[in-house]
């Protein structure tokens, strides 16, 4: 296991609907987060495909893995990269069952996958209308690091992240297509979720214009103690590596033990309050 | 939530900056030579104008100035010349006089008394000659409405309305006024009373029967789910005008949407056809 890993955060725009053209940008962002020694880059949520797509969704979505985890497989391998990016699903066993999920390649080829679990459908979402939640939230041990996944609204709900790190995540990768009147909830909580859970945090935002929408960027790592240790531009692309520390990790630890003193009588609780709201 | 002026303030660098950002990404998208718009010398068009000739230049942004002999007003033209200068975009002056006088002649129950249908017809000649001048230079309609006559359906059905985008669609007048002083607007357009011009001496806040400082502030307690008691308290105005605003609000829902169709099969436009802007 390493104690350092390179992270590149890829914060592009996408031509909403056509694969090709994105996994041609999503190719040269790989072979430039190689260039500056990245072992790992991330692309934001439903990158395959942009984020507007509406009814398209049923004619974009393909199962996991399929022809397009096989294209980028190709592309992780011959950069040795691994990469984590978002796409819509298709259900094997029901082909009107999608779901909103991101995959992690390695350069070995695909390792799996996270369905998004919070399906935002409020203000200008509309996910529910298309996707079923996910119910799974695994950690990936990989020559990288342990590595758990949530997309975008999930950052909301802090006992994910919170899961995810009590199964021994160091680093939560959230991948997001937040528009811009919603930027400052997502500074506040990306942070509280890395500064809670002494874990480092890597978020990725769609940039660009779809249907209206203005994808606000603003891509970061966030160290366990809540600091933002690389961010890339905001509303434009870019491309930021940050290197993260391992070790980081037990040192914020002991400076804010929150897993230490964490009451797990109070979990049970919350599901029965929660039940009942 | 407190309904105040303060609740209406932005910021104005970074909206005008979404604003531009948006119009440039459309017009690229689409391919097309750059943007017709409509401007009579009031606030929301001369703000239109200055956003997209900021966003995309002024050489690739044509105003159409189409005034017509009943409501032809040389401080507005003058306005409109004014701005043109400063922001460097394109004007060109059609006169729709004759176009009327031909609908006139032709609509065997044309009524010249009957104001609003005579003004709809005045909006929607100004809409047709905005389209020809698009298709024929391959540019887009850029429209001028603001939030506030949008949501109370102050503006002509398929008329003024019409444009392939409407950058100002969600401010409220006041706001457009803020952006407008940002934006170094010339201080007498902002300030003159804003005005449809669809007959001689039609001015927007008299046909309303109210301020759109008082206006915009029950629109924006409406779109925050304020009931219409808690938006007549916190403004101290009579529960009837605040349900007077509500029921414009409702009733004109019919403007803003694509026509009304029953629904008889698998997806229908309007309702259940879901599909992306892929320009």
């Amino acid at each position: 296991m390493p104690k350092r890993v390179n992270v590149a955060l890829a914060q592009i725009s996408c031509k909403v609907g056509d694969k090709d053209y994105n996994i041609g940008k999503i190719e040269r962002y790989v072979k430039q987060a190689k260039r500056k020694r990245a072992s790992l880059i991330v692309f934001p949520e439903l990158a395959l495909t942009g984020y507007t797509c509406r009814d398209l969704v049923y004619e974009l979505a393909e199962p996991i893995p399929g022809p397009s985890v096989h294209r980028l497989e190709t592309i992780a391998k011959k950069e040795n990269m691994h990469i984590v990016l978002g796409m819509l699903e298709k259900s094997v066993k029901a082909k009107s069952v999608l779901y909103n999920t991101a995959v992690l390649i390695s350069p070995k080829g695909f390792i799996g996958k996270y369905q998004k679990m919070h399906l935002p459908t409020h203000s200008v979402f509309e996910e529910k209308r298309y996707f079923r939640g996910g119910y799974q939230n695994p950690v990936f041990d990989t020559s990288i690091g342990k590595l758990g996944i949530i997309i975008c609204y999930d950052v909301f709900f802090p006992e994910i992240t919170r899961l995810l790190r009590l199964k021994g995540t160091q680093l939560a990768i959230c991948i997001s297509a937040s528009p811009s009147v919603r930027r400052g909830f997502f500074e506040v909580l990306t942070t509280a979720r890395a500064l809670e859970n002494t874990m480092f945090l890597a978020y990725v935002n769609l940039v660009g214009v779809e249907d209206g929408l203005q994808f606000w960027g603003g891509s970061r790592v966030i160290a366990p103690s809540g600091r933002i240790i690389a961010q890339a531009k905001y509303d434009e692309e870019d491309m930021v590596v940050a290197q993260i520390d391992y070790s980081d990790m037990d040192r914020v630890g002991v400076f804010v033990p929150m897993l230490r003193d964490l009451r797990p009588e109070l979990f049970d609780s919350l599901k029965e309050q929660a039940e009942n709201l | 939530m407190k309904l105040s002026p303060n609740a209406l303030k932005l910021d104005w660098p970074l909206v005008a900056t979404r604003i531009k950002r948006f119009i440039k990404d459309y017009v690229d998208k689409t391919g097309m030579n750059g943007i017709v718009l409509g401007v009579s010398g009031g606030i929301d068009s001369s703000t239109t104008a200055a956003l997209t000739s900021l966003a995309i230049g002024g050489k690739k942004v044509l105003a159409l100035s189409m005034p017509e002999e009943e409501t032809y007003n040389v401080t507005d033209i003058k306005h409109t010349k004014m701005l043109a200068e400063k922001f460097g975009f394109q004007m060109e002056t059609v006169d729709v006089s004759p176009i009327l006088r031909a609908y006139y002649d032709s609509i065997p129950v044309y009524d010249a008394n009957e104001k609003r249908s005579k003004g709809n017809l005045k909006a929607r000649t100004r809409m047709i000659c905005l389209y020809y001048y698009a298709n024929r230079l391959g540019r887009i309609v850029c429209g001028s409405s603001d939030k506030s006559e949008t949501m109370v359906g102050y503006f002509t059905k398929w008329g003024d309305v019409a444009a392939d985008i409407s950058p100002l669609m969600d401010l409220y007048k006041t706001q457009v006024r803020q952006l407008a002083a940002y934006l170094e607007i010339p201080k007498e357009i902002i300030a003159k009373p804003s005005t449809p011009a669809l007959w001689p001496d039609h001015f927007a806040e008299e046909e309303l029967g109210i301020k759109y400082e008082k206006l915009d502030l029950i629109l924006l307690g409406l779109e925050n789910f304020l009931t219409s008691e808690e938006i007549a308290r916190q403004l101290k105005m009579p529960l009837n005008l605040v349900l007077d605003v509500k029921t414009r609000w409702l009733a004109n829902e019919h403007k803003r949407r694509m026509p009304l169709a029953t629904k008889l099969g698998y997806r229908t436009a309007g309702k259940d056809f879901r599909l992306p802007y892929t320009p």
